[in-house]
């Protein structure tokens, strides 16, 4: 029986087990695929938002403004890259310039410090350079940039190591609530038990909510699409440039440039409503928009430029065409106590996991006294970047253990140890994407080329994989048919 | 720091042919870092036959060709740094050696870049649809068929008709694999018309020009493609989409030289080859940096990258002696009409230069031309010209003497 | 007849033109290759289309899994998968010396398979 059982082991749901693993609690963590960066978390633009965009008072204003602050020591006790660069919204005429200034007005309202309108074209490109033709700009030097799922899995690392249980490839499927206790049942049909329920399900909260027993919520799956362009061009680009947000679809915050802290751009997100909540798919048309829409923020880049598109899904309340503002969903439900909803945790999200955590711990506290763990190691004690430190130490190091001397991505010169080092996961998540995740190989120029059967034969020789072992991310997404000459 | 003369990056065909030949004409201290521990680069995996017939005058495999070199490189004892990776390369011709043998910087009074390229990605060609497993380029499925022993689908669909892509479709044929069709976007293949005849004819592989893939299906893993055929323009044509059941799409889509290290180092690139820009005698901008093979433009047969490995050994040698003397002035040399790009990219007009040149479509009876402005100092007549083969001119400097400019043309 | 033809001996790819009479096999006249070789080719592609073939074998305690190989002289056209059948059987212990005939006269035909890489033991 767990005190805690958390549904969704995404960066809410691990910034949740994360708080509670503070405490003297048994939680468990069910996360129905291979791992847990693979939904939103994996698959955003990585900012660490200000608080400017939200009606004053909602939670999201106020989660987003506190989760801003608490981040940026969740950062260096889980060693996620972070940079703090500011941000900078573009206005290219007068009608927008008055948005900037609203914009301000909200954010000042919220207690986001530091926020500046500034016009003429030349303080602005000062500002930001490669700001081009806007005559004034919104800056924001609290906003910054952030590896979402090193977070995420950092997080979710960090809970196990303090004796959070982490069941990956665990949906369940099905909930009742008896004698105060609720039983839960997964996909295969494993039975666990727990005291506390928490649903951080993301796009599919509204459908976990309805298993519980909770209706009336409603998720609108809301696709944004993304291109990556080359870390070659990352010199040029100081911090994210966002436009001045669309009123099309309700919150997107429009296409914007941003830098990502591995180096590549990212062009994104557009927003497009769709039925699969997993519809993670590039479409002809979204990327030429993109290219077509960061090219006038933006216009540093070619065709060739671009190395990748991918996708992620908001979990959006609010239907096509609303746009009125909806908050986020965090209650105990009254009428199934212990159980704690979160939905609707679409942008800012990510940055307000920390004060989502702390409001849900305080949800528990209400009712329960929680003790605090004397052994709780804050810290994440695996994840160093061997790239990151010095040459006189990468030498020592290299000739200590010649796993640091071999090279295996060639693109982000990552070494087999830290290749090893992402195999042994303590999540035992075991798809190429987990090694992708967390050694970052496989991601960059070259996509793979070069490592990924360098990985495959690490995986073989020294892991024991067989060919049906391999999977890249989702459950069937194999890899192999067989051997080329079978052994029989 | 350990100094030496030179250090070669890369023992694929051109880095291997370089150090051979180094020795032959009497430089002896020449390191040869290679990343993998066997020596021969990509050839290791290209396990079929049709290399060597320039530099052996046989047909032999990949594997054997490599094998020619690696005895000579034996027999001449020549250093060789294998399971090496240059992860850093700079400006004053040091580098960064890392290898489970420790690390260690070094430095060269020459350097020759001969790293190969790799193979252009889905994500580059804006390949739409989800990422499913299943999608593998065509040396990567090359290298996990034949290095491996891992089979990497059963029902497969090639985009793109460059070699690797042929050569893999024959390969997943006779393997028992499905290779239901190739599709190339262009009008023509830029594959060898040879690998046509034997890699797709001979099984009945369908090959469909103008026509691309514009969705991919599946989830986890592939589970068909939706491809369209191309107007004129490479416009898709509506209503001409159809769907392909297939569980792998292979892609052949380009070769892209690996200049990360070259741009570390400040070498400058030239945008249509992505190799180095280079002078009449295989030289970067870099003062003795040289560049050979794949890494300075993409080659149709190992045996030009092996070819262009064995020259650059001359210029390093005369680098090395100071007999490389500094041009007194540099001609940039013009890719005209019909000309996708000419190699090498700057002469001083006083030493003899075969110019390399790929053209940009198919030509039949055409002219090539070299002139400086109307002065035409060469001219030669050519029945098939191709973009998938590499063409050549030879000039002699006394055909050279006073001129002011330099272009390659078709007419 | 005419027919037209790549000559596939090397990756020059000729074109060649070639008038011929099923009747009488001596009258092959063959244009546009770039060297003799190509009349022999149009000939046998015509009279008796031949290929070689290069693939892998199954190798155990290697430091690769398989060992590539050729057969040392095409065979026809028509005894492809025959041959790939009885080299897909074999399996074979390192090391293996590239050049060794692993098969002789595989599956009836006059050719050899042969090691093209050597494989060195490791265990």
């Amino acid at each position: 029986m767990f005190d805690v059982g958390i549904v969704g082991g995404g960066a809410v749901g691990s910034a949740i087990a994360y708080e509670l693993s503070r405490f003297r609690l048994k939680i468990a963590v069910f996360e129905k695929e291979p791992d847990v960066c693979f939904g939103a978390s994996g698959r955003n633009s990585g900012v660490l938002h200000a608080g400017f965009y939200y009606r004053p008072g909602s939670l999201k204003a106020k989660l987003c403004v506190e989760g801003n602050k608490k981040m940026r020591e969740w950062f260096k006790l889980l060693k996620v890259p972070f940079k703090a660069t500011g941000k900078v919204l573009l206005a290219f005429d007068e009608d927008e310039v008055k948005e900037l200034y609203k914009l301000k007005e909200i954010g000042d309202a919220n207690g986001v410090e530091g926020l500046e309108v500034i016009r003429g074209r030349d303080k602005v490109n000062q500002i930001c350079p490669g700001a081009g033709e806007a005559i004034a700009c919104l800056y924001s030097p609290m906003t910054g940039i952030f590896s979402s799922y090193l977070l995420t899995i950092a997080l979710a690392e960090t809970a196990h190591q303090n004796g959070v249980k982490y069941f990956l490839n665990c949906k369940i499927v099905d909930v009742r609530k008896e004698n105060g206790t609720f039983k839960l049942k997964d996909q295969r049909g494993e039975r666990y038990e727990c005291r506390w329920l928490i649903n951080s399900a993301g796009v599919y909260s509204a459908e976990f909510s309805k298993i519980v027993g909770v209706n009336g919520y409603k998720i609108y799956p809301c696709r944004g699409e993304y291109l990556l362009l080359d870390k070659a061009l990352a010199p040029l680009l100081k911090m994210p440039i966002y436009p001045v947000p669309s009123k099309e679809v309700g919150g997107a915050l429009g296409v914007h440039i941003t830098p990502t802290v591995e180096g590549p751009i990212l062009i994104g997100p557009s927003a497009e409503y769709i039925d699969d909540p997993e519809g993670y798919e590039s479409t002809p048309e979204i990327m030429n928009k993109l290219f077509e829409e960061g090219y006038k923020l933006w216009p540093y880049f070619k065709k060739s430029d671009v190395i990748r598109s991918f996708s992620g899904i908001r979990a959006k309340p609010v239907p096509p065409g609303e746009k009125s503002f909806f908050d986020f969903v965090i209650k105990e439900e009254e009428s199934i106590p212990n159980f704690i909803n979160l939905v609707g945790i679409e942008s800012p999200g990510l940055t307000s996991a920390p004060a989502i955590a702390r409001m849900v711990r305080e949800i528990i506290e209400r009712k329960e006294k929680l003790l605090i763990k004397e052994d709780f190691e804050p810290r994440y004690l695996r994840g160093e970047r061997f790239e990151e430190l010095s040459e006189e130490e990468k030498e020592r190091r290299a000739k200590e253990d010649p796993k640091w001397g071999e090279i295996i991505c060639r693109c982000e010169k990552i070494t087999k140890r830290e290749i090893i080092e992402a195999i042994e996961n303590p999540l035992s998540a075991k798809t190429l994407a987990s090694i992708k995740y967390r050694a970052r190989a496989m991601m960059g120029r070259c996509q793979g080329g070069y490592c990924m059967p360098k990985i495959i034969e690490i995986l073989e020789r020294e892991f024991g994989y067989k060919p049906e072992d391999f999977q890249l991310h989702k459950e069937g997404s194999w890899l192999f048919s067989g051997r080329m000459r079978k052994d029989d | 720091m350990i100094e030496r003369d030179v250090v070669i990056i890369g023992a694929g065909p051109a880095g291997l042919a370089c150090a051979v030949k180094l020795k032959e004409i009497g430089v002896s201290d020449v390191l040869l870092v290679e990343r993998e521990k066997k020596l021969g680069g990509i050839l290791n995996q290209c396990i079929h036959d049709g290399f060597g017939l320039h530099n052996f005058k046989e047909s032999l495999t990949g594997p054997e060709y490599i094998e020619r070199y690696v005895e000579r490189l034996k027999k001449f004892n020549i250093d060789v740094l294998s399971d090496t990776m240059v992860v850093n390369l700079f400006q004053d011709k040091s580098m960064i050696l890392s290898g489970p043998w420790g690390r260690e910087r070094i430095r060269a009074k020459a350097i020759v870049l001969a790293m190969g390229c790799r193979e252009r990605t889905a994500g580059a060609i804006g390949l739409a649809g989800s990422r499913p497993a299943g999608i593998y380029t065509a040396g990567v499925a090359q290298r996990l068929m034949n290095i491996d022993n891992y089979m990497v689908g059963n029902e497969v669909v090639i985009l793109g008709s460059g070699d690797v892509g042929l050569i893999m479709a024959r390969r997943l044929t006779l393997e028992g694999a499905r290779v239901l069709m190739v599709l190339e976007k262009l009008p023509y293949s830029s594959g060898l018309p040879r690998n046509i005849v034997q890699c797709l004819e001979d099984y009945g592989i369908p090959l469909y020009l103008k026509t691309t893939v514009t969705k991919v299906y599946g989830k986890a893993r592939v589970e068909g493609v939706e491809y369209v055929s191309l107007d004129d323009d490479g416009k898709p044509i509506p209503g001409s989409e159809r769907f392909v059941k297939c569980d792998t799409l292979l892609l052949s889509v380009g070769l892209i030289p690996e200049n990360e290290l070259s741009r570390e180092a400040g070498v400058e690139i030239h945008p249509i080859t992505g190799g180095p820009i280079v002078n009449d005698t295989y030289q970067t901008n870099i003062d003795g940096v040289f560049a050979a093979g794949n890494v300075l433009h993409v080659h149709d047969l190992a045996d030009w990258a092996s070819m262009e490995g064995e020259l650059v050994a001359e210029f390093a040698k005369r680098y090395l002696e100071g007999e490389l003397s500094k041009a007194k002035r540099w001609i940039d040399v013009k890719a005209g009409k019909g000309i996708r790009y000419v190699l090498p990219h700057k002469i001083s007009g006083e030493r003899d230069v075969n110019f390399l040149f790929r053209v940009d479509s198919p030509y039949k009876n055409r002219y090539i031309i070299v002139r400086d402005k109307d002065r035409v100092i060469k001219k030669r007549r050519v029945i098939n010209l191709h973009p998938a083969v590499m063409e050549n001119i030879n000039v002699k400097s006394e055909e050279m003497k006073g001129i002011e400019s330099l272009e390659v043309m078709v007419e | 007849m005419t027919k037209e033809m790549i000559c596939i001996l090397c990756p020059n790819g000729c074109n060649l033109v070639v008038y011929f009479d099923e009747k009488n096999p001596d009258g092959f006249k063959v244009e546009n290759a770039l060297c003799p070789k190509g009349k022999e080719y149009a000939q046998s592609e015509i009279l008796d289309p031949r290929r070689t073939i290069a693939t892998s074998v199954r190798v155990e305690d290697g430091e690769i899994p398989l060992v590539s190989v050729k057969i040392d002289r095409p065979i026809p056209k028509n005894k492809i998968f025959d041959v790939m059948r009885e080299i897909k059987k074999l399996k074979l212990k390192a090391p293996i010396r590239s050049g060794t005939i692993l098969i002789s006269k595989v599956a009836g035909t006059e050719a050899n398979v042969i090691a093209t890489k050597t494989v060195e033991r490791v265990k």
